[in-house]
């Protein structure tokens, strides 16, 4: 089980524009804390929702908050009309965002983001103190135990910790 | 890693995000283990992780509690 790694690799091999936010973007920055599914938050150009619609369709994505028997149409027009989805593929759940809460649109997830070479591609990564605040936003349980140990790597960064 | 950023995690300064985090319950000495390690070896760890969970999913059965106990046995 290579979840996460295949997941990076079908968002690199199909050069989706997009900022990894969730998790695996703490994970990227320094947490120990485990996670599954990947989280991005997606820019919205037709080029792009063209270039998603099919890279996800060449996993099989399907809706995870639907019934399995409810059809869907997965092409351009459904994420042009959707926001925020969330994907079961055969390379792992997937949770495409348009707009995280606490931080904004696509455009406003990429500004200042960090940028990590793995696995031969090169990512766009939310910034710590980005993900901090959706974090703080989401407000869950599990993002409160995030955001301590974010608070911690920032802080250390703040005081000359390299990335 | 430097020895201040490495001391930041391990004797937490009073008052800190670091100090706060531990008093949340979070375990710094696994962050710290992770911030040595390079991103890519960070995702690597992630899924090495991802795989032992669902090896133990896939292996483990509960079995019913033995009626006589390694010590009775003996």
């Amino acid at each position: 089980m290579k979840a996460v790694k295949s997941q990076l690799e079908f968002l690199g091999r199909h050069e989706i524009e997009c900022v990894i936010i969730g998790g695996v973007a703490g994970a990227l920055h320094g947490s120990a804390l485990p996670t599954t599914d990947l989280d991005i938050c997606y820019s919205r150009t037709p080029a792009n929702l063209i270039k998603l619609a099919t890279a996800l369709n060449s996993v099989n994505a399907r809706l995870r908050d639907a019934p399995s028997d409810l059809p869907f149409l997965l092409d351009e027009e459904t994420l042009r009309k959707g926001l925020n989805f969330t994907f079961a593929t055969d390379v792992g759940d997937l949770d495409l965002l348009g707009e995280v809460k606490g931080v904004g649109f696509y455009d406003q997830t990429v500004e200042g983001a960090s940028s990590f070479e793995v696995l031969g591609y090169r990512f766009t990564v939310i910034a710590l103190a980005k993900l901090l605040l959706a974090k703080r936003t989401a407000g869950r349980p599990k993002d409160m135990i995030a955001v301590a140990e974010l608070e911690a790597i920032l802080e250390a960064k703040g005081i000359g910790l390299e990335d | 890693m430097r020895k201040e950023d490495e001391d930041y995690f391990l004797n937490p300064p009073p008052g800190s995000a670091a100090e706060r985090a531990v008093e949340f319950g979070i375990d710094l000495t696994l962050t710290l283990e992770n911030l040595r390690l390079t991103p890519e070896e960070r995702i690597r760890k992630l899924d090495d992780h991802l795989a032992g969970i669902a090896w133990l999913k896939a292996n483990a059965r509960l079995k019913p509690p033995s009626k006589t106990t390694a010590h009775e046995s003996s």
